[in-house]
């Protein structure tokens, strides 16, 4: 018997600007298929979510990031009909999330997944309850930061991960609740994945070690299932070790931290999606 | 834009720009009528022939007359303290840092920048060039880097010209790019050079113009370098009421290439304490247009020129050193010379430089200020660990390559002259902070 393929997906769209690197990411960490597809070629039904184990939304600025980030293109998710079908590319995801399929956004497609109430998704409901907004700073920013990992957290992506080092990018990174209880039961689930934090790895909302003023510190949430997974740092820009700030003065493994959330994902796959 | 589109691929082109949300609009054909024939709702609204459209501008001819300025080298007085000259060169706007405005844009998008435009131990560090890698399965690397040196101008445009140009490779070689696998890309920005009742010095502007063409074409030629693009915008020049300002002559020289493995890329920051600094090139007294005499005021007349030809021998020898992986850092001298470029290494890698200007190959005669903030051309700053001394020193064996000093723990650069008179002595903090704090808000 042939062996199962691990199949990953990334969404590509008017704006997106890091799928190619999110699909190498995925074929380095062990997947056998890493498409680059195009929203327009999803809407015209060419291809299809089911056909897929992991979901990539990638970084950029999906259509424009018109309405504020990636809300245009939330929009355009929630609502433009696939051609000949009154079934939207959210109903594909809606049903990629109920098979037990894991999906991950990447800046952009973490606004993206919070905008369209995929994250957090605390009562399960698909209602928007948080959002990222412009840095205190106000202004873009890249710059590499120390993120903490909540060792409790259900995240596939982050299991048995401490602390990673990774770039942020973005203007609009602020991660904001609609009130406290949404930012408690975040933290009592366990939910806020990963927390910007200084050089001795402790959460932290003194810029610039938190870049754009987080409310506590989040950096990226999970859902209650740890399948779906966002964050603002880009997990896909460290993968090797030349992508390092410091990779001339310092002794570095080939492997980048970043790749560690790739193999996660891709191992859960192998073990639990096509045993 | 505009595409030709074979008639019998419209259908499919109009069906896919549709599905990709693009305008697509089939507006007319080609003909062999030898004419450009434009209608509006069936009426002719244009009809040129090919040859007007081709060969109907007429050729302008613009005056020009190359009048050397009568400028003199000014009598400066021996600075008391150059800790404090070197601080005011490195808060000055051309040479302080520029990282609140680089953080703003993504240098680091598509996950393939090797060499980043901010290096070093605390990720602050000018780097030279930036390296990347637009193909992630592969190694190869293009480096890009750039030139610019418009107050030259002042003085000469050719030797503006020739600084750009040099500049852009040197910085494009200081971080392993391959000076024999490389192009340039010419970028001006000028004033208005046609004579006119609004540009009475026009014919100076016009000269201005060919002698930077004349370097254009002397430099490139000699370094081997195609241009494969560049771009132009002539008339920069503002007026309100009786003020007209005109910006100077201004070429940015980019350069674009090949590092045959972006893992022997090297950055500008010192590495580890111990290794040995060498200087690579000849320091002349060349402060004409220079910023330590911008910063007193003065502009000088002995602009800094190009020795194309031992510039390319001591880069072809660079990139073996680097092939070979015997350099640990590596920067360029420019704006602020040879104490800028010091201090620069030694923040960026967080700790200390000592060097005797005493083994500095310079002119006869040249005072400690000059050696110190001389912006001669082709010069780079190296630091090799010592285990690659014998090696390196054999590679530019019969070259412009002197050690010079060495990196300390002590966190301060340590500049001694003649009889190891201390000349600067300056904690490593203090000079990043002169360097920092100008921009850092803005």
């Amino acid at each position: 018997m042939m062996p199962k393929q691990v199949k990953a997906i990334v969404i590509a769209g008017n704006g997106t600007n890091c799928e190619r690197e999110v699909a190498f990411a995925c074929q380095l960490a062990g997947a056998d298929v890493a498409d680059i597809v195009h929203v327009a070629e999803l809407l015209a039904g060419r291809a299809k979510l089911e056909d897929y184990h992991f979901l990539n939304l990638a970084g950029g600025f999906l259509d424009g990031d018109d309405l504020g980030s990636a809300k245009a293109g939330a929009n355009r998710l929630l609502n433009a009909k696939i051609a000949g079908s009154q079934e939207t590319i959210a109903d594909q995801i809606r049903q990629f999330v109920a098979d037990g399929k894991l999906v991950m956004g990447v800046c952009n497609g973490f606004q993206l997944m919070v905008k369209m109430g995929l994250l957090p998704a605390l009562a399960g409901g698909s209602k928007q309850s948080c959002s990222l907004t412009f840095n205190d700073g106000g202004r873009f920013e890249d710059r590499w930061t120390w993120l903490k990992v909540d060792s409790d957290s259900p995240c596939i992506f982050t299991r048995g991960l401490d602390a990673v080092y990774l770039p942020v990018r973005h203007g609009e990174g602020k991660f904001v609740a609609d009130n406290k209880q949404t930012l408690g039961q975040l933290e009592q689930q366990n939910l806020a994945v990963v927390k910007y934090a200084d050089v001795n790895l402790h959460p932290t909302m003194e810029y610039p070690d938190n870049p754009n003023g987080s409310e506590c510190a989040i950096a990226g949430i999970c859902d209650p299932t740890g399948r779906l997974f966002g964050l603002m740092p880009h997990p896909e820009a460290y993968i090797h070790r030349t992508h390092h700030p410091r990779w001339t003065r310092e002794e570095l493994p080939e492997e980048g931290m970043g790749l560690w959330m790739y193999q996660n994902a891709i191992s859960f796959i192998r073990e639990e999606l096509l045993k | 834009m505009t595409l030709a589109v074979p008639a019998d691929k419209l259908e499919a082109f109009v069906t896919l720009a549709k599905e990709m949300d693009v305008e697509a609009t089939d507006l007319g054909n080609f003909t062999d009528s030898g004419y450009f024939h434009c209608l509006f709702e069936g009426k002719t609204v244009s009809y040129l022939s090919m040859e007007f459209l081709h060969e109907g501008v007429p050729q302008m001819v613009i005056p020009a007359k190359w009048q050397p300025k009568s400028l003199s080298e000014p009598e400066v007085e021996t600075p008391k303290n150059l800790n404090d000259e070197l601080q005011k060169l490195l808060s000055r706007l051309n040479i302080c840092s520029k990282e609140s405005v680089v953080r703003r844009y993504d240098h680091e998008v598509q996950a393939g920048t090797v060499i980043k435009p901010l290096v070093g131990v605390a990720n602050d560090g000018p780097s030279d060039a930036a390296v990347f890698r637009p193909i992630l399965d592969s190694f190869t690397g293009v480096v890009v880097s750039h030139g610019i040196c418009p107050s030259y101008s002042d003085i000469d445009t050719y030797h503006m010209m020739a600084c750009a140009i040099d500049e852009g490779l040197r910085n494009y070689v200081a971080v392993g790019g391959d000076i024999d696998h490389v192009a340039g890309l010419d970028n001006f920005c000028w004033c208005d050079p046609v004579q006119s009742e609004k540009t009475p010095d026009g014919e100076y502007k016009a000269a201005q113009l060919v002698r930077a063409n004349k370097a254009l074409y002397d430099y490139c030629v000699a370094f081997g370098v195609p241009l494969i693009s560049g771009k132009d915008s002539m008339k920069n020049d503002y007026q309100i009421g009786d003020t007209k300002i005109s910006i100077p002559p201004t070429v940015l020289f980019s350069v674009i290439g090949k590092i045959a493995d972006a893992r022997k890329s090297v950055s500008m920051d010192v590495k580890r304490p111990d290794d040995l600094v060498y200087l690579l090139g000849d320091t002349h007294n060349e402060l004409g247009g220079s910023e330590y005499y911008a910063e007193l005021g003065e502009l000088g007349s002995n602009v800094p020129k190009v020795d194309a030809e031992s510039a390319l021998h001591r880069y072809r020898t660079l990139n073996k050193a680097q092939e070979q992986q015997l350099v640990a850092s590596c920067h360029d001298l420019s704006d602020g010379g040879l104490a800028v470029a010091l201090a620069e290494k030694a923040f960026a890698g967080g700790y200390g430089i000592k060097v005797s200007l005493a083994k500095v190959a310079a002119d006869v005669g040249m005072r400690e200020d000059q050696i110190l903030f001389s912006e001669s051309q082709s010069r780079l700053l190296v630091t090799v660990h010592r285990e690659n001394q014998t090696t390196f020193e054999a590679l530019f064996k019969g070259q412009s390559c002197q050690r010079i000093g060495t990196v300390c723990t002590q966190p301060e650069l340590l500049v001694t002259g003649e009889n190891n008179k201390v000349l600067i002595s300056s904690p490593i903090d203090l000079l990043k902070e002169a360097w920092q704090a100008p921009l850092r808000e803005m």
